[in-house]
């Protein structure tokens, strides 16, 4: 089997060297300092994986991923960047949809396991995006979409219910037991999530959403503005969209839409699945309350089972 | 309003209680020789005065004084005794409404009384006799509440300085924190590649020793005639396998390109740490004979992160004397000014600055082709707190300090602007520094 292609993108040429050399014995090494010859590249080469800088003066990263995934769907996508703000994040989940968000200075460990990770998914998915992905979804026939919101305020599970009505089973949750338990029952094609349930953080629980089913798609929606805390949720819970509440109705139901269109395309195209592959929790405490809550999601369903 | 003025007014009337004797009037057809009767009542030892009253209305008052005045004269006794009280009354009594706030009375008595004191002052409700009060009393009352005033504008003034303190801390931590993150982010960059290339020297250096190790066990073993053929063709095919997994002639020509870049990166990383030092000037004197100019370089270096890949920057800096000034000060005006420029402009942002000398001052002007300020918004533009950013973006002091900053130099700031147009800042600093902006900014340093 011939290399990988890397294909990497960065204002600053020592970058491009460095991280040349730490993929040249694994990898067909493509790049460029200029996002408009790497658009070109993608058009004309099968790439893998495309590594991004962020901040460039011809265009933002984010820019640069958003155009990659039509330009070349299956490609994975990674940004990586010395500069943690919070737009471009929320960029690269909403426009970019990224793989992974890495930071600079970054560990060549991670970076190599990163792209080998992003490299296999890639391989895998060349053959289901070459298939016509419109008409396989056509032809499936669903049971009842269920979309979960978490969240303790009532606003925005009003918000989706007066978009979904009786299209989805509708579920609000205002408290992590609640959560725990709706997510128990069935399994949820969309959740809505606030990041803040009063005082009490719930990213532990997007964070183990994938390990129960990869397939479903999470949308946070949230006032809360951490970039550090995106970064984990882009990484460890590969969210899907990130939206500032209150949200437009429009904005929501926008993606509302998207997403369960692509819980329906992982439904039938299980390979795609991968692509949303979550990097192991970094955080110990919640890497225990993920452990906790995974532990009695089996035991509620054991119980429902017997 | 109404609702208030009522509550003032009961909050009023409930002081002013605190103030009436309920002395018994006295009707205007009484004769002199009763009153002066009256006086001698023991109840009566502190009163100055009797009111004077008919229907409920106050007539006047009949004072001590009056009675020992007239008394004094011979035959007064017999000329007066029989005579009615309503002909000795002073008519223009020190009249108080009950609900009239405690210091408009005190005024009101303070002005209209007469030395000495001979008469106690009236309090009416709603125009009608209610009692007398004593004017110590009003004093008393009045020092009472002025003690309370004092001790509460006191409080406040404490709250409000520490306030300000905190407040004016919490702008330089903001544009401290800016700059540091700033900074931080460009320092990623040449750091990211110089780590990255160390990691990458330090495999390679792993594969290049053990590719030497095998090459000398050859040699040795070449060198040795107890060798035998077998070890050594073994030698030599695990040298061939080694080639075969490292070209290490490419791969030490691409390392030494990466050490020459790791040199570089470290280069700019000590030039940016290099940058916040003459920034901040932690470590230089408070004031200091520079050159504007570089004060505007080094505000320029350390806001290259919010101006960069956004802004050009057009230096117009004109031939500058050194002038005794507080660098680190000017240098926090100077990013200041940047930085809004920069968050005023979208695309294609220009920011022109520019320095030029006359006889007695520096100028410096910064203008941006960014939105412009609105007329309403230039008036206030230096005022503390007056911000047009969103909440938790901008605290409102950047520029009142900048102002402030200027100020104490002996300079002027002063701002126009165009909406859509854009903005220009001018800024003019005095040459000759007196010794008394020389104090300035040695206050300067404390406040700030």
């Amino acid at each position: 089997m011939s290399k990988p292609t890397i294909l990497l993108i960065d204002d600053e040429e020592r970058i491009l060297r460095s991280l040349r050399m730490l993929f040249l014995s694994n990898y067909n090494v493509r790049m460029t300092t200029d996002p408009h010859e790497a658009i070109r590249i993608l058009k004309t080469e099968k790439v893998h994986v495309i590594v991004s800088d962020q901040r460039m003066p011809v265009m933002q990263g984010s820019e640069l991923l958003r155009i990659a995934r039509d330009t070349s769907p299956a490609t994975m996508r990674i940004l990586l960047t010395g500069y943690s703000d919070l737009d471009a994040s929320i960029a690269s989940v909403n426009e970019g949809e990224v793989f992974r968000y890495l930071l600079k200075p970054w560990l060549a460990d991670d970076v190599k396991s990163a792209v080998a990770e992003a490299a296999a998914i890639a391989e895998a998915s060349f053959s289901v995006h070459s298939v016509d992905l419109k008409s396989v979804q056509a032809g499936v026939e669903h049971k009842k979409p269920r979309v979960l919101i978490i969240d303790s305020e009532e606003a925005t599970s009003i918000t989706v219910r007066e978009i979904l009505g009786v299209r989805c089973e509708i579920v609000w949750a205002y408290n992590a037991q609640m959560a725990m338990e709706e997510l128990a029952k069935q399994d949820v094609s969309v959740v809505v999530s606030d990041l803040m349930l009063g005082e009490t953080n719930v990213a532990y629980i997007l964070k183990t959403i994938k390990q129960l089913n990869p397939q479903t798609q999470c949308i946070v929606v949230t006032s809360f503005n951490d970039t550090s805390r995106l970064i984990e949720l882009i990484n460890q819970a590969q969210i899907s969209r990130y939206l500032p509440k209150p949200v437009g109705k429009n904005l929501l139901a926008r993606n509302l839409e998207s997403m369960l269109e692509r819980f329906n395309l992982l439904r039938s195209q299980p390979a795609l699945q991968n692509r949303q592959a979550v990097a192991p929790i970094s955080d110990d405490h919640e890497k225990m309350q993920s452990g906790n809550f995974l532990g009695m999601i089996g035991r509620l369903r054991a119980r429902v089972a017997a | 309003m109404g609702q208030d003025s009522t509550g003032d007014k009961e909050v009023f009337a409930r002081e002013m209680l605190a103030l009436v004797n309920p002395i018994e009037s006295i009707a205007p057809d009484r004769t002199v020789a009763e009153v002066a009767e009256l006086f001698l009542n023991p109840d009566y030892a502190k009163v100055l005065s009797l009111p004077v009253v008919e229907n409920g209305l106050p007539l006047g008052v009949i004072s001590r004084y009056r009675f020992m005045d007239m008394y004094l004269k011979q035959f007064a006794r017999e000329l007066h005794g029989k005579r009615a009280i309503r002909h000795y009354i002073n008519e223009k009594p020190l009249l108080v409404e009950l609900d009239q706030p405690l210091a408009e009375a005190a005024l009101h008595v303070a002005e209209h009384m007469q030395f000495p004191l001979t008469e106690d002052f009236v309090i009416t409700r709603h125009g009608k006799y209610l009692g007398v009060g004593f004017v110590m009393d009003l004093l008393k009352a009045m020092e009472v509440r002025m003690r309370a005033n004092t001790e509460e504008l006191n409080g406040a003034y404490s709250r409000l300085k520490s306030s300000q303190l905190a407040l004016v801390q919490s702008e330089k931590m903001a544009s401290l924190g800016q700059m540091v993150a700033g900074v931080a982010h460009e320092i990623n960059t040449p750091l990211g590649y110089v780590q990255n290339n160390v990691a990458i020297g330090q495999e390679l250096f792993v594969q290049v020793r053990e590719m030497i190790a095998g090459y000398e066990a050859l040699v040795d073993n070449l060198l040795n005639e107890q060798a035998t053929d077998e070890q050594i063709s073994g030698q030599m095919a695990q040298i061939a396998r080694m080639r075969g997994e490292l070209n290490a002639h490419e791969m030490l020509g691409e390392m030494q390109g990466l050490m020459a870049d790791s040199l570089y990166g470290i280069g700019q990383i000590s030039e940016l740490v290099l940058n916040l030092k003459n920034f901040s000037r932690m470590d230089a004197a408070a004031t200091e004979a520079v050159n504007l100019n570089s004060c505007i370089e080094s505000a320029l270096n350390i806001g290259r992160n919010v101006l960069k890949n956004k802004v050009e920057v057009i230096k117009e800096l004109g031939d500058l004397p050194r002038m005794t000034c507080s660098p680190s000060h000017l240098n926090q005006v100077f990013l200041n000014l940047f930085t809004n420029a920069a968050q005023a402009m979208g695309e294609n942002g220009q920011l022109r600055i520019r320095t030029w000398q006359d006889k007695d001052s520096i100028h410096v002007s910064v203008t941006d082709n960014g939105k412009g300020i609105l007329p309403e918004h230039l008036t206030h533009i230096f005022d503390p707190f007056f911000t047009t950013k969103p909440v938790g973006e901008g605290t409102g002091l950047g520029l009142a300090i900048s102002h402030q900053i200027i100020l104490q130099h002996g300079g002027e700031i002063r701002v126009e602007s165009s909406v859509g147009a854009g903005t220009t800042f001018y800024i003019r600093l005095p040459l000759a520094v007196g010794e008394s902006s020389h104090t300035d900014s040695t206050v300067l340093t404390e406040q700030f």
